[in-house]
């Protein structure tokens, strides 16, 4: 009897740990609930410039006015990567760009707070308003 | 008992670390940053600065780490001791006073990012020939005895004051190709 008194708050205890649990699976590939169009457009800005290497330059520079240490730069590819120490915490942080047509840039921001994915648009709001001023350029909203 | 809640009130609160709000806000403490970390050079090439950058960071026992000459990048790092005198005897005093053990730095990788960009007229923003502003940023991680690390940009103004002195010297050697 005391077994069975005790078996079902055991089950529950189980049940709750397993479910707070995403599976290794499910955190490889999350996107918290956002679809991939809702992340594009917050984390994406169109410049009205041919030149990859100005743009590239400005948002390398921008990175390091945010205080970023700039890890990773290619050209070719068109990626930049920096981290920030903010807090104790690291801001790992990715920028691409590439051309869009003959005649713009697309640039598109993703990062990271420690151990969760930065979701919040207002975030990439401010590191494209910072980028606009770098860049003397306004960026658009696209994709 | 006290000490289970602790724990889950520790692990609640950790789950829900945010985001600083002026995370990506340019601020003016970060443009005050700027000029310190900052220098203009003029009469040179911009794979002659980047030379004379990579020949001072290994002169300062820097080990590059990665570099993007087309955008002026250059990332170098250095491992070194992070034993601290004060911080040992600071732990040996609560030691004794209450028994508990500290763990204190043990070392450190120490990075330096260098970054070259053209200088642009203040007004239009058109490339001045020739004339480069090179920004660096230091940044550590220090590992403590007990494997936990912390990590911080360093932002002492010698330090800079006396990288970009060596910098000044390392470009006069470039330009007479010693």
């Amino acid at each position: 009897m005391n077994c069975r008194i005790l078996l079902l708050p055991l089950c529950l205890i189980v049940v709750a740990i397993v479910s707070g649990c995403a599976t290794t699976n499910q955190r490889v590939l999350d996107s918290d609930g956002q679809t991939q169009l809702q992340k594009r457009s917050y984390q994406t800005r169109i410049f009205d410039t041919d030149n990859k290497e100005i743009v590239m330059r400005g948002v390398i520079s921008t990175l390091q006015d945010l205080s970023f240490v700039v890890e990773k730069a290619d050209l070719t590819l068109g990626a930049v990567t920096g981290t920030k120490f903010i807090q104790g915490q690291v801001i790992r942080m990715s920028v691409t760009v590439r051309p869009k047509g003959t005649t713009q840039m697309v640039v598109r921001a993703n990062a990271q707070f420690g151990v969760q994915p930065i979701e919040d648009p207002k975030s990439y709001q401010d590191f494209f308003t910072s980028l606009e001023k770098s860049l003397f350029l306004t960026a658009q909203l696209g994709e | 008992m006290r000490a289970v809640a602790v724990a889950f009130a520790v692990l609640i609160l950790a789950g829900c670390v945010t985001v600083p709000p002026d995370a990506f806000v340019v601020t003016q403490q970060q443009l005050a940053k700027r000029q310190i970390e900052t220098r203009r050079f003029d009469g040179i090439k911009e794979e002659e600065l980047l030379t004379a950058v990579s020949n001072l960071l290994q002169d300062t026992g820097f080990t590059l780490e990665n570099s993007e000459v087309k955008l002026g990048l250059l990332l170098a790092s250095k491992q070194r001791d992070a034993t601290h005198g004060g911080e040992i005897v600071a732990a040996i005093l609560i030691a004794v006073l209450t028994g508990a053990v500290t763990p204190i730095s043990k070392d450190q990788t120490i990075r330096a990012s260098v970054v070259v960009r053209p200088a642009q007229s203040e007004s239009v923003g058109e490339i001045v020939k020739d004339s480069f502003f090179v920004r660096v940023t230091f940044q550590r991680i220090v590992r403590r005895t007990d494997n936990s690390t912390y990590v911080e940009t360093l932002d002492d103004v010698e330090l800079y004051k006396d990288f970009f002195d060596k910098l000044s010297k390392a470009v006069f050697l470039e330009a007479q190709k010693i």
